[in-house]
């Protein structure tokens, strides 16, 4: 019983949000939520990642070791490379599927950020240039929603194409070095920074999804 | 001989050792936190080392403006972020030799101003399930002296880390594992067992 109580309000007090408030509180859950779903997936990607590079560092080794052992027995050294190559494609390929993955989020931001235009433009078209009299929520104006949002689009389009060249490049990277410098660029991902999150959790407070 | 003197002083060992116990379980959870903290650090000043040696714009990564400051950035951040951890957790190593500390120095007190009345036989005296005073005390200081020490070289090997200092970050997880002293924490325990009926004698 007391459970149908709070479904009721908590509907009424949707139903109380509607049009471009209802819309620009929607975005702001659907930021949160892609940005939720990013983090899983750069975490599963990581995983591949590493595996990736250890099968390619071994590989390199063991080239090496195929190098000098040559002479002694040329039979076993091809099948145990291809091996590693087949292992190598099956890992290509789950960090592939991951980025396809991060494509489809960052074509759901783009979306986002597109609506978010919208709702500018509408302003403009009922009220003017200067927008709107008084704020949808607490203190922020369209533009500042869209400004947003463009800061969240930027990192995240950024990000993308960075680990889009780490999965190029990490399975023909021999070097130690760079392997590494590719990994701690997908864990720690430069481009998206303090600032990024900052944005999001503002957007969260100003739309009410977090208590000020 | 003084009976109440005797009393008192084993009431008080009794406690130094259940105080003791609780402390070492203590110790060593702190510690194994630490550990996957201090392979973090290693990792992080791995990863900053490889940062250094590749040159960013001999690199596909060339394109990326900035990369290699928000990246330096990033890691010595997360650099921070765990050496603000392993900070806290000395703190707990530091509250558990304070405590065992001043557990001891209390029971040294306390024997010190019961000297006049005890006798060397009512010290050295022990029973079949009761150790003798002397030794008691001797372990409870050996104890002490451990975690002190053990405190103290930790404590100093943090202090000396620095976030762009690579080579003492790198180092760092197998000298703090070199600082492990299995001897003496096995001498803890066998200590602990020895006293066991003791302790749990009313």
């Amino acid at each position: 019983m007391e459970g149908d109580i709070t479904v009721t309000q908590a509907n009424r007090k949707c139903s109380a949000v509607t049009g471009s408030t209802r819309k620009i509180k929607d975005n702001a859950a659907d930021w949160h939520n892609l940005m939720v779903r990013w983090e899983k997936l750069n975490e599963d990607g990581f995983n591949v990642a590493g595996n990736l590079v250890n099968i390619r560092l071994t590989r390199s080794q063991s080239d090496q070791l195929v190098v000098v052992d040559e002479s002694s027995s040329p039979s076993s050294a091809p099948s145990q490379q291809t091996g590693g190559a087949a292992e190598l494609q099956d890992e290509c390929c789950k960090l592939q599927d991951v980025i396809d993955r991060m494509v489809v989020v960052v074509k759901k931001m783009e979306r986002l950020t597109a609506s978010q235009q919208g709702f500018q433009d509408l302003e403009e078209f009922q009220f003017g240039l200067e927008g709107r009299k008084c704020p949808l929520f607490h203190s922020w104006n369209t533009k500042h929603f869209n400004e947003s949002s463009c800061v969240l689009l930027d990192s995240f389009s950024q990000e993308l194409k960075l680990k889009q060249t780490i999965l190029q490049e990490l399975a023909h990277t021999a070097t130690s070095d760079l392997c590494m410098v590719y990994l701690s660029c997908w864990l720690h991902q430069p481009f998206i920074t303090a600032q990024t999150r900052l944005t999001l959790e503002a957007l969260l407070l100003e739309t009410g999804h977090h208590p000020l | 001989m003084s009976k109440p003197a005797l009393m008192s002083l084993h009431q008080a060992l009794r406690k130094s050792f259940q105080t003791l116990e609780g402390n070492q379980k203590v110790w060593k959870s702190v510690l194994a936190d630490c550990s996957p903290l201090m392979g973090s650090l290693g990792n992080l000043a791995e990863q900053s080392r490889a940062l250094s040696n590749v040159q960013i714009s001999n690199t596909p990564l060339r394109d990326f403006p900035d990369l290699e400051e928000r990246l330096r950035f990033k890691l010595s951040q997360a650099t921070d972020t765990v050496l603000g951890k392993l900070n806290e957790k000395t703190s707990s190593l530091q509250s558990v030799r304070d405590s065992i500390s001043n557990q001891v120095s209390a029971v040294f007190q306390l024997y010190e101003q019961n000297t006049d009345s005890l006798d060397l036989l009512a010290v050295t005296e022990r029973s079949a399930t009761a150790p003798s005073v002397s030794d008691m005390l001797e372990w409870l200081q050996d104890a002490e002296r451990h975690y002190r020490q053990q405190f103290l070289r930790r404590k100093t090997l943090l202090l000396t880390l620095r976030a762009d200092d690579l080579s003492l970050l790198e180092s760092a997880p197998k000298r703090w594992k070199s600082l492990e002293c299995p001897g003496a924490e096995d001498h803890i325990t066998d200590t602990l067992c020895k006293v066991s009926f003791f302790t749990e004698s009313q």
